[in-house]
């Protein structure tokens, strides 16, 4: 496949994914657009194997990889009980939380090939962020999960000047930030991960656990926005 | 401790204050409970229920008294029950403390504690013990079947082939509990129901039960109910002389009039005069719900039925809750059992008469010998005073004031778009184009999330999360290109999150359409 073939279904796709939420608006076109949004994601992933982009060999690989991440997905939210949804939404959060840690630290590896000016300072910002917001999102869907189900207390975390030591989290990215963007080595995108699993369990385990719906939401946003620094690339 | 319900030796009363149901719950507060033989029979609740729940049924009321802590009733005790009593006991009944003084003072002799039910406070707190309005409630209902019943024609409008019926036209006075309860069972039935109640903040609840509020063109200030605990106060005879003219323009057309209209201590105030029952057609029918207390009609007799010259039937029964025993014992013990479990905070089946409590308080007529009725007023008001109304702004300034408001979100929208254009202009002035291209994506991304997501249902929200968190599975893309590069730990990585992410594709979607599963009908 071309890569303009890849582009037009990455449209289809997107125009799917469209379709799938705006579908939500009422409860008999919702049925029709849980289809969309398969199909839109079957298409992205499907162009991808078989694109430019992804060599010969590694698909012999892939096929087992995604056949048993499904098979995983489909007993598991088929076994779960309707009143332990919340709780699987949370847990499947965590892993695109962590996904998204993964490929931050792979592109890391790969380094910044072929680019040039301010496409590696983007670049390197995309990753630093890609990182950040995938580790709160992965430690904080977990301790969301774990009071979800009753395994954490529920109630609120309240540590000594924990907004304070959130600030100080936040402030101490920033400064690895900077470092990183002045290469001084990959360590402190690592340091930063650490930090930001921290910042990301203290964050959720402030939080009482009759408002874990509301966390769970804002977490399905951020696994949203740690999934879009990677679309830069 | 112990509680016990003997049979109720007023005529007529085929009430219990104790059902096998709430006996099961009182034994979890840690209370032995005692029932007469036979008190249940006229509720049909056999003494063989009351046993397999583990209720010990006694020979004689007597015994019972001897053997009990706390009695619990319906009616207030008649003299023979008051000899009963012991001292210390506690007698749980409606009382009417107000009426029954000397029933007071002879049960406070007896050193009995008193709580009366029907001196409950109206706070929100308490409506499960309010067992004035859960016997008004059945009044209500009762009161539209015995009008059905002494009505010669259908309540709903028909079309047949042997000709149109029109629906019956029901007039409820007084919109209390027993009202509404009226019109919503007379709506249900098809009715055209209008109601009137003195206090105008009531026209929602009517209107809200299917009912038409009639509505009295008066300009004095009414009472709203709020500083006489949600009740009707007296009107002003102006009032009420504007409100006997619209009943009576109102009397020919109406085929059931249900009365309703009650003062707290006070007789029931005269509001369908004689004129008007002679201006009704042959066959209405009135209920009189306040025949207890005199009437609301002229012609009422207490718990008779009559006819009047002009063929009306006046109905004045006044047994409605009995009537319906098994309904009525069932709520009425229901708010004992509560009252119970207000009093028994411990859970360990020791009363504990807690006079700091406003409910008890309220409630108790007589305790530990002194004669403690009546209670202050409650600290809660049961309804909050109405906040003063700022004067309505004509049409004329209402549509200034429309006009400014959107010359305020315009210019405040014009102002966002061009800060942030000029922000886009400067990211565009430095950052590379191939940065543009997907940042134009992202920037048409948020518009039409915001826009599809601000269409979703509130049902659906749930869902919604869970499709969404599918779709954002699609950093999955990212992986899939990185698996096919080179170096170990980069394709080890890259495996996971393929794996991880499907997972979550996967179960992200099927998990949407197991929930909207539930939304299917069938």
């Amino acid at each position: 496949m071309g890569i303009g073939i890849v582009t037009a279904t990455y449209i289809a796709a997107s125009v799917l994914f469209i379709l799938a939420l705006g579908g939500l608006s009422n409860q008999e076109k919702a049925k029709r657009a849980v289809w969309y949004g398969i199909v839109g994601m079957a298409l992205a992933v499907v162009a991808t194997m078989f694109g430019p982009g992804v060599g010969g060999w590694s698909i012999i690989l892939l096929i087992p990889l995604l056949g048993v991440g499904a098979f995983i997905g489909m007993v598991v939210a088929q076994r779960v009980e309707m009143t332990e949804m919340p709780q699987l939404v949370a847990a499947l959060h965590s892993f695109v939380g962590l996904a998204a840690v993964f490929i931050g630290l792979n592109s890391d590896i790969l380094g910044t090939h072929g680019l040039v000016g301010a496409e590696i300072a983007i670049h390197e910002v995309e990753v630093f962020l890609g990182v950040f917001i995938g580790a709160i999102t992965f430690t904080g869907s977990i301790i969301a999960y774990g009071k979800l189900a009753g395994k954490i207390d529920g109630k609120a975390l309240v540590l000594p000047f924990r907004h304070l030591l959130n600030i100080a989290a936040i402030i101490f990215s920033l400064i690895l930030l900077l470092m990183y963007m002045n290469h001084s080595g990959s360590w402190t995108l690592y340091l930063m991960m650490i930090i930001a699993f921290a910042l990301g369990a203290h964050l959720v385990a402030a939080i009482g656990g009759a408002d874990m719906p509301v966390v769970v939401s804002m977490l399905n946003s951020y696994s949203g926005w740690a999934a879009l620094p990677q679309a830069f690339y | 401790m112990r509680i016990g319900t003997p049979k109720e030796i007023f005529l007529g009363e085929n009430r219990v204050a104790m059902t096998p149901e709430s006996a099961l719950q009182m034994q979890k507060l840690g209370y032995e409970c005692f029932i007469e033989k036979g008190a249940g029979e006229a509720a049909r609740f056999s003494d063989k229920d009351y046993k397999n729940a583990g209720v010990k049924v006694l020979n004689s009321a007597a015994s019972l008294y001897k053997e009990v802590d706390i009695v619990a009733k319906v009616r207030p005790p008649e003299d023979i029950e008051i000899k009963r009593l012991k001292k210390g006991q506690t007698l749980i009944s409606f009382f009417y403390p107000g009426q029954n003084t000397t029933l007071l003072e002879a049960a406070n002799k007896k050193g009995a504690h008193i709580i009366a039910m029907d001196m409950v406070p109206r706070i929100s707190r308490a409506q499960k013990m309010d067992a004035l309005s859960s016997m008004a409630n059945i009044a209500g209902y009762r009161s539209v079947m015995e009008a059905g019943n002494n009505f010669g024609r259908f309540f709903t409008g028909q079309v047949t082939a042997a000709g149109k019926v029109p629906p019956a036209k029901v007039l409820i006075v007084g919109a209390g509990v027993a009202g509404l309860a009226a019109i919503g069972a007379a709506t249900s039935l098809g009715a055209m129901v209008y109601a009137f109640d003195v206090r105008p903040e009531v026209a929602e609840q009517i209107e809200s039960m299917g009912a038409e509020f009639v509505f009295l063109d008066f300009e004095q200030e009414q009472s709203d109910g709020a500083e006489t605990g949600g009740y009707a106060a007296p009107s002003s005879p102006e009032f009420r002389e504007k409100q006997l003219a619209k009943f009576r323009e109102l009397a020919p057309e109406m085929d059931i009039v249900i009365t309703t209209a009650l003062i707290p201590g006070r007789d029931a105030p005269k509001l369908w005069l004689e004129d008007m029952v002679s201006l009704q057609k042959p066959g209405s029918v009135v209920v009189d719900l306040a025949a207890e207390r005199g009437g609301n009609c002229d012609l009422t007799v207490m718990d008779k039925k009559i006819v009047s010259e002009n063929g009306v039937t006046i109905v004045g029964y006044t047994d409605f809750p009995s009537q319906m025993a098994a309904q009525s014992s069932t709520l009425y013990s229901t708010n004992i059992r509560h009252m119970m479990t207000d009093l028994t905070p411990d859970k360990d089946g020791k009363l504990k008469h807690d006079m700091k409590d406003d409910v008890i308080r309220g409630a108790t007529a007589s305790h530990k010998g002194k004669i403690t009725f009546p209670p202050p007023p409650p600290k809660i008001a049961a309804i909050a005073a109405k906040a003063p109304v700022a004067p309505e702004p004509s049409a004329e300034e209402l549509l200034a004031l429309e006009a400014l408001k959107l010359k305020k979100a315009g210019s405040q929208q014009t102002a966002l778009l061009v800060f942030g254009g000029l922000l886009m202009l400067l990211i565009g002035a430095y950052a590379p184009s191939s940065f543009m291209q997907h940042f134009i994506v992202f920037v048409l991304s948020c518009f039409i999330g915001f826009q599809v997501i601000w269409n979703v249902s509130h049902s659906l929200h749930t869902p919604l999360m869970a499709i969404t968190n599918a779709i954002s599975g699609i950093i999955i893309l990212g992986a899939l290109l990185q698996i096919g590069s080179s170096g170990f730990i980069i394709t080890i990585l890259a495996s996971i999150s393929v794996l991880i992410a499907m997972i979550n594709i996967v179960g992200g979607f099927m998990v949407t359409r197991r929930m909207l599963q539930m939304f299917q009908k069938s």
